[in-house]
């Protein structure tokens, strides 16, 4: 285990650096904190869309996936190091094991697990006459805002 | 019995010292090559925009990272009010210890070959020019690399706000897609050296270009790791993760002051980190002719210049690709780099049992090839199958 000395030794010194900076930052920048300041990232204007909580399924499909292979991954390893010494029975064992691996993996293939492409066809071409300034452009983040006087538009009030 | 001879017969103060040296040289070296690395980015990146980058700070403008490094630190650290306090603050340590903790197990120096086995003697005890070399050293690099995943994907949790999220989801999704490409390259390497220690890695490539497994191993597992080592980075053209004109900032939207610099830290370090392993796996290491006198510091420098042309290439991908779409990306690494990859690997065991027990090669290639038939063929087929389910979605929708 003392090869694993010098690892701990290089852990422990970038903890104490992030630590050390962290504790540094603290002391030397100025804390002058306000709700703008306090509120998620929006662009600018106030948050008002929730965070998403529902994600595509498909980055679970993704990471199952992952899953499987990188068990395979992890029995390549001991295989690949003593490839020499087991032969053909070593060579014929991983073949039928990457075989049913990569079985699954065509199937989920076949079953369209694997497609990102875009989920729908644009309908109206960008161009389309029917496509105007008033019906593109959505006017948010008026509302609020703090301490402003917000300015009703004409059209906005019709 | 393998590793480093340092601590082979014990453990005193003297080895603690040397270990204790040894550590801290990489550490510096870590830092200071990010400082450096930072600036070749924007000064090349220049060049190449015919801009003149920064040229304030320093000669050269060489202490621009310098002087935003110490600016960072005067920078108030803000934190969204519903984020969560405890894992935001925790996420920029896996980040900075695990770009830290790869590093260690990369040889930097010492003369391979011709009987040498790459030690040096320092204060009259033996040890490899390297941090550690434990027996399981590439694993030790691809846990690292994985738990690295871990902090961005908490950071973008926890930062409770939508841009990090998403863009977090997105980056673990790149990361373990790539991963699984990265980790088979690796292993094609492993059979080639039949070791998983670093150091017996490098020695095994030791006498000549020819023995470098770049070319021993058919340049393909080179291709592939590169490929997805540029995807681990999130480096362009691959730094979906990032895509300002999408997520704003990716993972660290939420991230200022310190915190975010040492994101920004971790990124460049496994930078180089990345470097030094595809020059450990497929260039021979420090492997390179000793010029004249002092036997332990040329291989030194072979190393750093190989590092260095690996970092030019990264830079050079950001300047020329443009960034892959989201599908792009999936596809590239699912259906293109892990089926590649993985007949490349067994045909490599293959071409490695062959030669060892001196089988008949037409039985042995022509197997090869009827198995790369077979899986070219039920590849295509579940890929025409997948194209149809997607273009039924397409019209239901």
């Amino acid at each position: 285990m003392e090869q694993y000395l010098p690892v701990l030794t290089l852990g422990i010194l970038g903890v104490l650096f992030v630590l050390l900076s962290i504790i540094a930052s603290r002391l030397l920048a100025p804390e002058r904190s306000t709700i703008a300041k306090r509120s998620a990232y929006e662009c600018g204007i106030t948050d008002q869309a929730a965070i998403p909580e529902r994600f595509p399924v498909k980055f679970y499909l993704v990471a199952m996936l992952f899953i499987m292979f990188d068990i395979e991954i992890v029995f390549l390893y001991p295989w690949a190091v003593a490839n020499d010494e087991l032969g053909l029975f070593g060579l014929v064992a991983m073949t039928i094991f990457a075989g049913i691996f990569f079985l699954s993996f065509v199937y989920e293939l076949a079953k369209g697990g694997l497609n990102w492409g875009p989920g729908r066809r644009i309908q109206t071409p960008a161009t389309s006459p029917e496509r105007t300034t008033a019906s593109t452009i959505k006017k948010v983040g008026l509302e609020g805002r703090l301490n402003l006087a917000t300015t009703t538009d004409e059209s906005e009030a019709a | 019995m393998t590793g480093d001879p340092l601590y082979l017969d014990g453990v005193d103060l003297t080895d603690l010292g040397i270990m204790l040296i040894k550590v801290l040289v990489a550490f510096t070296f870590l830092l200071v090559a990010t400082m450096f690395m930072v600036w070749f980015e924007r000064k090349l990146i220049s060049d190449m925009q015919n801009r003149i980058g920064p040229n304030v700070a320093g000669p050269w403008g060489l202490l621009q990272t310098f002087a935003d490094g110490v600016k960072f630190f005067f920078k108030e650290d803000l934190r969204p009010e519903n984020a969560d306090p405890l894992i935001f603050r925790l996420a920029p340590y896996i980040s900075a210890v695990t770009a830290f903790l790869s590093f260690a197990v990369v040889p930097i120096g010492g003369s391979f070959g011709g009987g040498d086995s790459g030690t040096v003697t320092i204060f009259g005890r033996e040890t490899f020019l390297q941090v550690a070399d434990p027996p399981i050293g590439i694993l030790l690099l691809l846990a690292m690399s994985s738990i690295a995943v871990y902090g961005v994907m908490l950071a973008g949790w926890a930062s409770g706000s939508k841009y990090p999220l998403i863009g977090s989801v997105r980056a673990s999704a790149q990361a373990i897609s790539y991963e699984a490409a990265l980790g088979m390259a690796t292993v094609v390497v492993v059979v080639l050296a039949g070791t998983l220690s670093t150091h017996g890695i490098v020695a095994a490539q030791s006498g000549g270009i020819t023995r470098w497994f770049l070319i021993s191993s058919g340049i393909v597992p080179f291709v592939v790791f590169l490929i997805a080592a540029t995807a681990e980075l999130n480096r362009p053209p691959f730094d979906l993760v990032e895509a300002e004109q999408e997520l704003v900032g990716g993972f660290h939207t939420e991230y200022s002051s310190i915190r975010f610099a040492l994101f920004f830290l971790a990124e460049f370090m496994n930078v180089i980190t990345m470097s030094a392993i595809m020059v450990t796996l497929f260039f021979g290491g420090p492997a390179g002719p000793i010029l004249f006198g002092m036997t332990w510091f040329w291989p030194t420098v072979w190393f750093l210049l190989k590092v260095l042309a690996f970092l030019f290439v990264f830079v050079w991908f950001r300047a020329t690709l443009p960034r892959l779409r989201y599908d792009q990306l999936m596809h590239l690494g699912w259906k293109l780099l892990i089926p590649l990859i993985l007949f490349w690997l067994m045909f490599i065991s293959l071409k490695e049992l062959r030669a060892a027990y001196d089988w008949n090669w037409l039985v042995t290639y022509g197997s090869a090839i009827l198995a790369l038939a077979v899986g070219t063929a039920l590849l295509l087929a579940a890929l025409r199958a997948g194209d149809r389910v997607y273009r039924e979605e397409l019209e239901d929708a």
